[in-house]
């Protein structure tokens, strides 16, 4: 082995040695075992990363899947994990509208909305509208159809008004 | 009467014209053996060139490898276990990143290793040298830089009183070493004996003032009242008595690093 390839091999093999101690102290893992679960998390992260910097970035089509499938079981907070994990990055307006309205029907009661939920609706769909602002779903049991509408359902959930006072409030149906 | 040639000795005449005239020495006819030890000499000279060689070759390429293989790896997995500790209810790693004034004091002992010849510049650094080699001399630097902050970090105090005041022996010793005359292996002993002692302070006397964890807060303060006062006073961390382990084999690598580092890296060709 001569001088030269001694030394390549010693600069290549530190800066690897030096990226998996730097990865460790970034990702602190808690024993052997987060060792490999984190390591696994940070590759896929880079996946999507490269894949979305390159423009072939796709979501999680049987995750999108699973996520409405508990939407229409009304099973809202599993259907909002199943989204997440879908769209890691954010950029798929579908499934971020999905999100967004899977807090308005969670949030919604006959009486009083919950305005935790509400907030979080609201935050959401402020973050679909500068994602895609004119996205218009094609789901026909959705009845709030784009990101705008959806918006004006948060915000007047969230509003106290003489209206919310009305007995015949309880009449009105879930969107 | 006129002589008669005869046409034999006419021939004769013609070819010893026709010779060159041919300078050259005698030599004695030497026997077989005299022949064999020469060459046997020569040979065994040949022989003894070859093996210095080699052995020079041998030699270089070891050493070689201990400085672009064997140096970084050993200061990298210094800067690795430097920020290691273990919790000390479950024992899980804890990477604790190192403050800054870590890097301060790294950066001031890679002076002082400057300025003691531990390191030379000319030696390490050149024109003359080709654009790898000097690469691969500053990863060994940067690994020696990594691990020198990672080592401070192990010996620092994490937090509170104790903290501060060791960090000021440090910066008050590494202080004064920047303007005192230093020879390597004097450099090397007063390292050694700095952070021998501070690996003492930390990983011995802070650590059994340091209250248990697996004990509730009254237990605590019934069983081990001093202890948990001088946690509480001195905002003492609580790790798993592993740590000291690691610590301990961290700065003996640290050491053992320090003193296989080579002044010069010029053995080889340019």
């Amino acid at each position: 082995m001569k001088e030269k390839h001694i030394q390549i091999s010693g600069i290549i093999l530190a800066m690897l040695y030096a990226a998996f101690i730097t990865w460790l102290y970034w990702a602190e893992p808690k024993d052997l075992l987060e060792v490999s679960t984190k390591a696994q998390t940070t590759i896929e992260n880079v996946t999507t990363k490269t894949q979305v910097a390159i423009g072939t970035y796709e979501i999680d089509k049987a995750k999108f899947e699973d996520g409405l499938m508990y939407f229409y079981k009304e099973n809202y907070v599993a259907a909002r994990d199943n989204f997440e994990k879908a769209d890691p990055e954010r950029r798929d307006a579908r499934t971020q509208f999905y999100i967004a309205y899977s807090f308005y029907r969670q949030g919604w009661g006959r009486i009083s909305n919950d305005d935790a939920l509400f907030k979080q609706g609201l935050e959401q769909t402020n973050r679909l509208i500068t994602l895609d602002k004119n996205f218009k779903s094609d789901d026909v049991n959705l009845q709030i159809k784009t990101p705008v509408e959806l918006k004006s359902e948060f915000e007047q959930g969230l509003q106290i008004t003489a209206d919310d006072f009305n007995p015949l409030k309880v009449l009105r149906e879930r969107k | 009467m006129s002589k008669v040639q005869s046409p034999k000795s006419k021939v004769e005449e013609d070819i010893s014209s026709e010779l060159s005239i041919v300078d050259g020495e005698l030599l004695e006819v030497s026997d077989g053996e005299g022949l064999i030890t020469e060459r046997k000499n020569r040979l065994s000279i040949e022989n003894k060139g070859q093996k210095t060689n080699n052995k020079e070759q041998i030699s270089n390429r070891q050493s070689t490898i201990l400085n672009y293989l064997f140096l970084p790896f050993i200061f990298l997995t210094v800067a690795l276990l430097g920020g290691l500790r273990l919790g000390s209810q479950t024992s899980d790693f804890l990477f604790l990143k190192p403050p800054l004034v870590c890097l301060i004091f790294a950066a001031i002992l890679l002076i002082l290793f400057f300025r003691a010849g531990l390191i030379r510049f000319e030696g390490w650094f050149s024109e003359n040298f080709s654009t790898l080699k000097n690469v691969a001399n500053t990863t060994i630097l940067l690994a020696l830089f990594a691990a020198s902050t990672q080592v401070f970090n192990a010996l620092l105090p994490e937090s509170g009183l104790p903290f501060w005041v060791i960090t000021f022996c440090f910066f008050w010793t590494l202080w004064n070493n920047l303007f005192a005359e230093f020879e390597t292996k004097k450099l090397l002993k007063s390292l050694g004996g700095l952070f021998g002692l501070a690996f003492v302070v930390k990983y011995l006397l802070l650590a059994n003032l340091t209250a248990p964890a697996n004990e509730n807060w009254w237990q605590g303060i019934f069983q081990n009242p001093t202890k948990e006062a001088f946690t509480y006073l001195l905002d003492l961390p609580r790790f798993s008595p592993s740590t000291g382990y690691i610590q301990f084999f961290t700065l003996a690598f640290y050491l053992v690093g320090l003193f296989l580092l080579p002044p010069v890296l010029t053995k080889e060709k340019r």
